[in-house]
């Protein structure tokens, strides 16, 4: 009993070789089959992400943190597997192995680890103690406030700080921040459905979180305080002030949320609204495309006086459409300055010359309909506007300039433009809301306007404020709320009553925007622009006639809206910026990607094939999967196990093929020395032979003259036409086989190949690897049939990847039929094309050959080749 | 692979409506679903019961499930664990990898790949069942 213990530990146990009898033999052998699927499964899996990743890098598709930390995760796993399996192979072999996996996933995961917060610990900062430094604590837009008030003696609203540590606390409790990660993992934030569901969750999650007892406390201190100075029951404004919004790189221009006018009743409250908006959809969503990770930001909040403004709006110190037109632009509006901010208004448009003596030159007054004022005791209300004030501007001639001035002064200090929120408070004192780096929009070349050029269309509608330049075409899409915004398809036209900075997740998925209201001024605007979207505001009601799903072309810089696509105005837009290029993510993958996917263990047989040598998890699988070949062959022979050693396979005559049977692979136990074509059970195997028997090779005569097949077959028997050869597995060529499954070996004179193919049920399982190598020619004849035949194999589907003279191409996911479709055309090849070389330096004849052999292989693939029939078992 | 085996699946997930729903999914697909909402209730049953895979959430309150899988592989070594987070965590997975589970699946997982999982996970068991018994055959042989 003792050693009926000791052999079932030698079985679970992986360090200790199973001593086994004959029963237990034949079921080691099946266990070990198993091992080795769900190897080749976990490699297959780690290919997939490898080049998922890869893709990710090249600019193929917009990802975020969650994205990274997934794949990267999922191929750890499916790498660790391989090398645990390999040891179930191998037990005890490969020692090495899992310290070198081990230093491998503990570098990538210091790449990928979350950052660490900086900055200090303190709850709340009052203006007063702000200035840049102190960015990583208040964020960028109320860093910006203390310096202007500090540093520059500019007149801003008094107020304090809700820090980011307060806001790491806020989710720090309760395990916030975790539930808030796994429920990003889970969602598509390129589908608008998702993304707006998720958001609303998140922003409800926070919201519903109670605040701690310390930072309430702490909060009605400085509430106190505030009030104090400010002599009475002040209102606030709560202004959003996340770290890494409004540096130079990103703009985030109204990604996040602001409340005014706050009865102090409801500070607690209104802090954690302004603080959950930083999930609005489109902040998620501009993190997400910029390559910004969520949790190296933060949200401070701004609390501040309300100033209750008699008039107010945006300074720009140079055009935002054009960077070459240095002049201050003004829009301006009475009461709040929101309505210019939200670009709900066009506003009383300002150009004032930056030269000393500053000068307004140029001025237009809009017919204002309504103002934005504070409510006696909560909140903002709108108020029509009627007689004289509508028509009058809303500044005066030296307020512009005064205004203009405070702005060039702000440019001066921060060293480029900027876009800055003023108003004039009751006492018509200027009082600096909020400025930030100005973005303009790309110069681009000016697309004359074709309704001048003869036979060119009318546009539907002329008019309107380029709000970002360039052309787009596409289906028009409305959105008048939030379920519009659901259905809205990358490609669509976005068509807008008003240009709210809510729609702005929508916005890097549109051709082009259009509006009825707004101008060149709202945050709408400044991220067309940042995100190269042409955008045309303030069209007015004729816009309404745009039908919902007719295909439309906009020329922004032109003004003008036409029916149908003009693809000649549309070619001369330039591209889109490669947004997600340098961005924290971005880098974080390709420095991830440094440890994931270059192949440097490439020559198994050479010494440096060892676990050691391995830099990269591509290394780690390679070897594994090299490895794991070769435990599965040797196994049969080591155990001295005949029923499982390799059987020479019969066809007419005994063929320079053995043939291993891994588990169904026969249709009956093979006893002796050969084993029939017919017997053969395995489907990837028989597809491969029907290939390569299909059609005789037609091509310059083999040496001797002789029918191509006895050459072949000579050629692989007989060991002095192979050179570098060591081992004896390495001189046959060998199937390995199960009824879906098979691994092929082979050398053909000099060319090393191998097939690996799995054709099941499960599609998503279904594979086929081609890899080819080396050759007797030169170099340049080697490397142009490495081209030649990776050409052939991308005809046909494969996914194809060469360095130097080898080649390796892969065909995944395919229904089982389609797949052993394939392996015919990878049998025609591994026959016909051993004999390129002789072609190889003829490009004419390679010409010639290249159109036969796709003819060829339509023949091949849909099994009409005179050799097939022939070739089926019976 | 063989016809239709009667696999039990023990589910294991604090959060009840995903539970819930995945449970019936699994049941319709002709597995034998039990479920549990933490590590305790569930380690209490596997003392009673021996399912063949169990679907083990990592993040749960109370016992941690790296803690609970390592006292199933301890209390049963045959039984598969398939552990199934909605958190991506290097460490975490390899851990549990190490401490034997059959796989670390990230949600959402399309149930597709889920019940070949757990087809997967329950013929090691069988093949692991069945190596034994032959060892004990081959052993008890004169």
């Amino acid at each position: 009993m003792a050693g009926l213990l000791e052999k079932l530990k030698g079985l679970l146990g992986r360090e200790q070789e199973p001593v086994v009898e004959q029963a237990g033999l034949a079921e080691e052998f099946k266990a070990r089959y198993l091992s080795f699927r769900q190897l080749l499964a976990a490699n297959n899996k780690a290919l997939e992400l490898m080049s998922e990743l890869e893709a990710a890098a090249g600019g193929g598709r917009v990802f975020g943190m969650s994205f990274l930390r997934s794949r990267i995760t999922a191929l750890g796993v499916s790498v660790f597997q391989m090398t645990d399996l390999l040891g179930r192979l191998g037990p005890g072999k490969y020692p090495a192995l899992a310290p070198r996996l081990k230093q491998i996933q503990s570098q990538l995961e210091t790449i990928a680890a979350p950052a660490e917060a900086g900055g200090g610990d303190e709850l709340v900062l009052p203006l007063a103690a702000i200035d840049q430094r102190r960015a990583e604590e208040a964020g960028a837009k109320m860093a910006n406030l203390g310096e202007m008030m500090n540093r520059l003696g500019l007149k801003v609203p008094p107020g304090f700080v809700i820090t980011a540590a307060a806001w790491r606390l806020l989710l720090g409790g309760g395990g916030l921040e975790q539930e808030i990660s796994r429920r990003q993992q889970a969602a598509d934030l390129e589908n608008a459905a998702e993304l707006f569901t998720l958001s609303s969750q998140l922003r409800q999650l926070i919201v519903d979180t109670p605040i701690p007892p310390e930072l309430s406390q702490t909060l009605a201190k400085a509430y106190a305080e505030l009030a104090a100075e400010a002599g009475g029951q002040v209102r606030v404004s709560l202004r959003s002030s996340a770290l890494g919004e409004d540096s130079a790189e990103a703009s985030f221009a109204g990604q996040y949320s602001t409340q005014l006018n706050v009865h102090p009743e409801f500070l607690e409250q209104t802090y954690k609204e302004v603080a959950a908006s930083f999930y609005s959809p489109q902040a998620m969503h501009y993190r997400l495309v910029r390559g910004l990770r969520d949790d190296q930001l933060a949200m401070a909040v701004g609390c501040l006086a309300m100033v209750g403004g008699v008039s107010g709006g945006v300074a720009y110190t140079v055009s935002p459409l054009d960077p070459a037109d240095r002049r201050v632009q003004l829009t301006a509006a009475w009461g709040l300055p929101r309505v210019v901010v939200d670009g709900e208004a066009v506003g009383d448009h300002f150009v004032i010359s930056r030269e000393e003596p500053l000068r307004v030159v140029s001025r237009t007054v809009e017919n204002k309909q309504s103002e934005l004022v504070c409510h006696d005791d909560d909140g903002i209300c709108r108020l029509e506007l009627t007689g004289e004030r509508a028509t009058q501007p809303c500044l005066s001639q030296e307020q512009a300039l005064e205004v203009a001035r405070a702005a060039l002064k702000l440019e001066e200090y921060y060293g480029g433009p900027q876009d800055v929120e003023w108003a004039y408070d009751r006492q018509q004192r200027l009082v600096m809301l909020q400025c930030r780096p100005l973005r303009p929009a790309e110069a681009k070349a000016a697309a004359p306007a074709p309704q001048g050029e003869p036979g060119s269309p009318e546009p539907l509608i002329h008019g309107g404020v380029t709000a970002s330049p360039g052309a787009g075409a596409g289906p028009v899409h409305w959105v008048r709320r939030d379920s519009d915004a659901l259905t809205f398809a990358p490609g669509a036209v976005l068509a807008l009553p008003r240009p709210a900075p809510r729609w702005a997740a929508l916005v890097g998925k549109a051709a082009a925007v259009v509006s009825s209201r707004g101008g060149a001024a709202g945050h709408l605007a400044t991220v067309c622009r940042e995100y190269g979207v042409p955008a045309l505001f303030g069209l007015g009601p004729e816009l309404e006639a745009l039908e919902q799903g007719h295909e439309v072309t906009v020329d922004a810089g032109a003004r003008a809206v036409y029916a149908g696509r003009l693809d000649e105005l549309l070619q001369r837009q330039g591209k889109r910026p490669a947004f997600m290029n340098g961005s924290p993510v971005h880098q974080l993958l390709s420095r991830s990607l440094e440890l994931i996917s270059p192949l440097t263990l490439l020559d198994p047989d050479s010494n440096e094939f060892q676990p050691d040598n391995a830099r990269t998890l591509h290394d780690i699988t390679r070897f594994c999967h090299e490895k794991s070949v070769k435990e599965m062959f040797s196994f049969g022979k080591e155990h001295h196990f005949p029923q499982r050693s390799s059987k020479q396979l019969f066809y007419k005559v005994p063929m320079q093929w053995w043939v291993l049977n891994l588990d169904d692979g026969f249709t009956q136990e093979i006893k002796g020395k050969y084993v029939k074509l017919e017997e053969i059970a395995c489907l990837p195997m028989l597809a491969v032979w029907e290939g390569m028997v299909a059609i005789p090779w037609a091509g310059p005569p083999a040496a001797g003259g002789r029918g191509l097949a006895s050459v072949l077959f000579e050629a692989t028997a007989n060991p002095s036409l192979t050179t570098g050869v060591k081992t004896r597995y390495a001189q046959r060529n060998y199937f390995m086989v199960a009824r879906h499954f098979m691994n092929l070996q082979s050398r053909f004179g000099f060319h090393f190949c191998a097939v690996e193919a799995l054709a099941g049920e499960r599609r998503r399982e279904n594979y086929i690897s081609f890899s080819f190598k080396g050759g007797a020619a030169d170099a340049a004849r080697r490397l142009g049939r490495v081209r030649f035949i990776g050409g052939i194999m991308e005809d046909q589907g494969f996914r194809v990847e060469s360095t130097e003279d080898n080649l390796n191409a892969r065909l995944e996911r395919n229904e089982q039929e389609t797949t052993l479709e394939a392996l015919k055309a990878v049998g025609y090849l591994l026959m016909h094309t051993r004999q390129l070389d002789i072609i190889m330096d003829n490009p004419r004849a390679v010409a010639l050959y290249q159109d036969k052999i796709r003819a060829d292989l339509e023949l091949v693939r849909s099994g009409q080749a005179p050799g097939q029939k022939a070739a089926q078992p019976s | 692979m063989t016809a239709k085996p009667e696999i039990s699946v023990l589910l294991v997930d604090d959060e009840e409506s995903y539970r819930e729903a995945l449970a019936r999914r699994l049941s319709r697909r002709g597995l034998n679903v039990a479920q549990e909402a933490d590590g305790e209730a569930a380690l209490a049953r596997l003392g009673a019961e021996a399912p063949d895979v169990v679907l083990l959430d990592v993040k749960m309150p109370g016992l941690d499930g790296l803690e609970v899988l390592r006292r199933i592989k301890k209390a049963r070594p045959l039984t598969e664990v398939i552990l199934l987070t909605g958190h991506a965590h290097l460490e975490t997975s390899i851990t549990g990898l190490e401490r034997g589970a059959f796989d670390y699946l990230l949600k959402p997982v399309p149930l597709e790949e889920l019940v070949e999982k757990i087809h997967d996970a329950w013929e090691k068991k069988s093949v692991q069942e069945r190596k034994i018994r032959a060892v004990q055959a081959d052993g008890v042989k004169p």
